[in-house]
């Protein structure tokens, strides 16, 4: 089993929060999880750099009727500046069979770094936005999305 | 007579108050919370100073008793007075607000109790803390000199006694305990027994309101043409003539569908059937059942197929076993044919949408709803309604759904119900998939059975759902009762061949755990036969390592009396399934009549859930079982001609009647505890290859396709 | 392979400085290589792998997709608008297949 991320998200903090809000009692989520996947993903994608929950802004529905046609927005506060800017944005899925979802390159030309498409989530799920900043700093958000289709089958 | 919900403008306030306030407690509607802030015992629980008890449900009521069961979860931990406790649908909109806080909605793989009895019981646990905490509080005495029953907590030291009402408001204030202690089962008061369940009486005097029967202020009708050769797409729809038909308001066109909306259903429907259509041409207005087999035929004979499960080596077994016994089996497509046809009725404002549905999911429906009108999931509120019969259908495939919410976008502010007709229900289905398997059993010189091959050549339903979780063309789905045989044959080979086609498929109650049983378990007397063995005591020893599945084949053996002599001109059939977590087997009795009057004197079901909720229900659900695989088995298949479904209503498509129903229904409730399993499916099982197996004791005929009535058979 | 087409949307003006909202989409299959044909097989991969986007020859977004973005993949992103010139859009497929789409944008004070 590959090391996890130093500063990979943990459904453990998840659970936390939760909890912490009052909302107790948490769901057994489907095992079809490769967290392990992410991990790996991320790790080829930043190396060993730390990732500080922040600054990036993940608008996903929190329910996806088959999962095909997900709008997602993220959002990163920055100036966009030649001195402070962000340079790129990476959008995973840690459940689908690939985690990686897309890159997007950016900078101070675009004024505001808002991205907007959408995208395939295969099963419910964590999907996790990064963020690369102009001074190399790594900045992360994740939403659940419960994709509910999958009917009666047990 | 149906009763109008009427949504008046009180009503409608409070829902918009409710909407831009945060979150709504419970929108008015019939079995909703009559005020908007009473105090909340973790979202589950609502208790009034008048002691009403409010539980809410995250999951469908179908039929199944899902709505009562969830309710005596939660109030066993509870420890509330059932006489005080209603239940009432969670509030979807609200759901989603509060980030999915009841959790799964789906109900559907007999999972609705069994997966959410761990957390629904400790929510009704963690609320029995809180009002035994704030007792004591107000009494200022320690906790652990308290406790609660009945809807009361009591301090045994100073003989004080307070109801749940007078504190449930301080209660409400306190934090929520992360790990409250839940009974042990031995303790249990409520359930395991059949309290009056919370839905019968209203469908039993016809005051039950389902979808079809939602009444609005200004509603206006939709009735809808389907493309009916299914992936094709609408040509034309001339709407010319009819337009000016009286009552027709609108004419909405769709990819594949076209829908005349009027002011009442019977115009709208009218006016639609006069209207000429055109559909686009497609390679499949030439597929016929006759096509599918060959096609499904492909995977029989294919050479490579992906392997499900392997045990041993099957390829030399057979080929050096004494005697090798081969058999092809064939079930058809099948439809839910939910009593109440497909429909949902769909409201448009400027900021919200609002629908109403019999779904098995409600967060399917929010989402489906959501997606449909383009507009966030905060912005659209679900009316959960009880379906009138769902079997699958109303969960994964939600369109008339979304058509609802399209034809309401064309006429904003005005309240527009789809009801589609039977004949659209009939033949715009999510099909039980057609399945041709063919099985090689070996014995060898002692008439042991050495060899079972199995080649299965199917449609998958999860290719359409989930591909990603077929792994090496395996369906995990399809594959059940075979890749999971309990049988201890020590070579056993199961194949899977993937073979769609562009009917649709979906979950029919029970999924593959409706035709692989009858393919399994009636080979497997098969093989009995062939080693001149009972079937009965065939099966035994075969289960020796399966102790639950043993434990149900025993129970009804002994109660048809399998081994003594019967009546003159009974014959009896046995089977055993294991599935979605429970036991079953069941003995069936039959006399044949002029060698095609099937008359099904008794048929005995056992059933082994874990552990029993509301008996009465689980009862039902085993005697309800019966008589759809009873009226499967005879009547039912739907099948394709011209690319198209040639059942229409149910004069070809018929299902069980009364006067069909066997004499005797005897149910073995027998829930050995220490697991869950589910119910609303797993009695089917059994039922149809038992009496299949009756069918050749009493007639010597092997039945190897379904349904019965091709081969002659009746009912009488 | 049926032809990819492309669809842009941009302001009629913009003011100069401000970050403006460009829509484009591009009619793809994106066949992620995952579903399953009739008998089972996966249907091959077929995506579009690069989507960018040029102002007066500078990148000003470069997307690379995966297998997960949706059929007709459609991206909204913001453009700093420094002055008038052309908008250069190009899709590139994984079977080489490339589209264009041009579009000026008129920048004012």
């Amino acid at each position: 089993m590959a090391d996890r991320h130093p500063s990979a998200f943990s459904r453990r903090r998840t659970t936390l929060r939760a909890i912490a809000a009052g909302v107790g009692f948490l769901l057994v989520r489907p095992s079809v999880a490769t967290p392990d996947d992410l991990a790996i993903a991320l790790r080829e994608a930043f190396g060993d750099r730390p990732i500080t929950p922040g600054k990036l802004k993940l608008e996903v529905p929190r329910l996806a009727e088959n999962g095909s046609v997900v709008p997602v927005a993220i959002t990163v506060e920055s100036p966009m500046t030649a001195q402070d800017h962000v340079k790129s944005i990476h959008l995973f899925a840690e459940n689908n069979p690939l985690p990686r979802v897309l890159s997007v390159e950016l900078g101070p030309y675009n004024g505001r770094a808002r991205v907007a498409t959408r995208i395939r989530i295969a099963a419910s799920q964590q999907i996790r936005g990064v963020a690369v900043m102009s001074d190399g700093s790594l900045w992360s958000a994740a939403v659940d999305v419960e994709v509910t289709v999958g009917g009666c089958a047990p | 007579m149906s009763k109008s919900i009427r949504t008046d403008r009180r009503d409608f306030l409070v829902k918009t108050a409710a909407l831009t306030g945060g979150f709504a407690f419970g929108i008015p509607l019939p079995n909703a919370s009559a005020a908007a802030s009473v105090p909340e015992l973790t979202h589950w629980i609502v208790i009034r100073p008048d002691e009403l008890v409010t539980i809410r449900i995250a999951r469908s009521e179908l039929g199944q008793g899902t709505f009562t069961g969830l309710a005596m979860l939660i109030a066993e931990e509870l420890d509330c007075n059932w006489q005080n406790v209603r239940a009432e649908y969670a509030d979807v909109n609200e759901h989603v607000r509060r980030d999915r806080v009841f959790g799964s909605m789906s109900t559907g793989g007999s999972r609705g109790i069994r997966e959410s009895q761990e957390y629904v019981r400790k929510g009704g646990a963690a609320a029995r803390e809180m009002l035994i905490a704030a007792a004591a509080q107000e009494w200022r005495v320690p906790v652990a000199e308290c406790s609660a029953d009945s809807g009361a907590i009591t301090h045994e030291g100073s003989n004080r006694r307070k109801t749940y009402g007078k504190v449930a408001d301080a209660a409400s204030r306190l934090p929520v305990p992360k790990d409250p202690k839940l009974k042990d089962p031995k303790q249990w008061k409520l359930i395991g027994t059949s309290p009056a369940r919370f839905d019968i009486p209203d469908k039993t005097t016809g005051k039950q309101l389902y979808a079809a029967d939602v009444r609005l202020p200004g509603l206006l009708h939709a009735s809808i043409a389907q493309c009916p050769v299914f992936g094709s797409k609408l040509k034309s729809a001339d709407d010319s003539k009819i337009k000016s038909m009286r009552g027709v308001k609108k004419i909405v066109r769709g990819d594949d569908w076209v829908a005349v909306v009027a002011d009442n259903w019977w115009r709208a429907n009218q006016a639609l059937k006069q209207m000429p259509v055109e559909w686009e041409a497609s390679d499949n207005d030439k597929v016929s059942s006759e096509s599918i087999k060959q096609f499904l035929r492909t995977g029989i004979d294919a050479k490579d197929v992906p392997v499900a499960r392997k045990d041993g080596d099957c390829e030399s077994a057979i080929t050096g076993a004494e005697k090798i016994i081969e058999a092809e089996y064939y079930a058809p497509y099948m439809n839910h044919a939910t009593m109440e046809p497909q429909n949902a009725t769909a409201l448009v404002h400027e900021d919200r949408v609002e629908v109403w549905v019999g779904t098995q999911n409600g967060e399917t429906t929010i989402a489906a709803a959501s997606e449909a009108a383009g507009i966030p999931l905060e912005q659209v509120i679900v009316h959960k309604m009880h379906a009138g019969g769902a079997f699958g259908r109303r969960g994964a495939h939600q369109e008339y759904t979304k058509q609802a919410v399209l034809i309401a976008q064309t006429l904003p502010g005005t309240p527009v119900s789809l009801q589609w007709s039977r004949e659209e229900d009939m033949q715009q289905g999510r099909y039980r998939p057609v399945a041709l398997v063919k099985q090689r059993a070996g014995l060898d010189a002692d008439g042991n059975w050495i060899a079972w091959h199995v080649r299965q050549a199917d449609q998958s339903i999860w290719a359409t759902v989930r591909p990603s979780d077929i792994k090496n063309g395996v369906d995990p789905v399809n594959t059940r009762s075979f890749q999971d045989m309990p049988y201890a044959v020590p070579n056993y080979t199961d194949e899977y061949a993937m073979r769609n086609t562009h009917v649709p498929p979906g979950f029919w109650r029970a999924v593959a755990h409706t035709n692989n049983p009858i393919f399994r378990e009636c080979f497997i007397d098969e093989v009995a036969h062939a080693a001149g063995r009972d079937p009965y005591a065939f099966r035994r020893p075969l289960l020796r390592n399966k102790q639950k599945d043993l434990a149900v084949l025993d129970a009804v053996a002994k109660a048809v009396g399998w081994g003594t002599l019967a009546e003159k001109g009974i014959h009896r059939g046995i089977a055993v399934v294991d599935s979605y977590g429970s036991y079953t087997a069941a003995a069936v009795e039959i006399e044949v009549k002029d060698g095609t009057g099937i008359d099904v004197k008794r048929v005995i079901v056992a059933l082994d859930p874990g552990y029993v909720v509301h008996l009465d229900a689980v009862k039902a659900q085993m005697q309800g079982g019966v008589l759809w695989g009873l009226g499967s088995a005879m009547h039912e298949e739907i099948t394709i001609k011209d690319g198209r479904v040639v059942q229409s209503n149910f004069s070809d498509y018929p299902v069980l009647r009364l006067a069909e129903a066997p004499d005797k229904i005897e149910t073995i409730v027998m829930p050995s505890g220490g697991f869950w399993g589910g119910v609303g499916e797993p009695p089917i099982g059994a039922v149809v290859p038992a009496l299949c197996n009756a069918i050749f004791a009493a007639t010597g005929k092997r039945i190897r396709s379904m349904p019965l009535k091709q081969h002659g058979f009746s009912y009488v | 392979m049926s032809e990819m087409v492309a669809r842009v949307r941009i302001p009629q003006t913009a003011r100069r400085g401000d970050a403006v909202e460009i829509r484009a989409m591009i009619t793809h299959p994106m066949e992620s290589g995952f579903r399953l044909d009739n008998m089972g097989r996966p249907i091959a991969r077929h995506i579009v792998e690069s989507f960018t986007c040029t102002y007066d020859g500078q990148q000003v977004f470069r997307a690379t997709l995966h297998p997960a973005v949706s059929t007709n993949p459609y991206f909204v992103f913001y453009l700093a608008a420094t002055h008038s010139a052309d908008l250069l859009f190009t899709w590139t497929d994984d079977h080489g297949d490339v589209a264009r789409h041009t579009a000026y944008l008129t920048v004012a004070d």
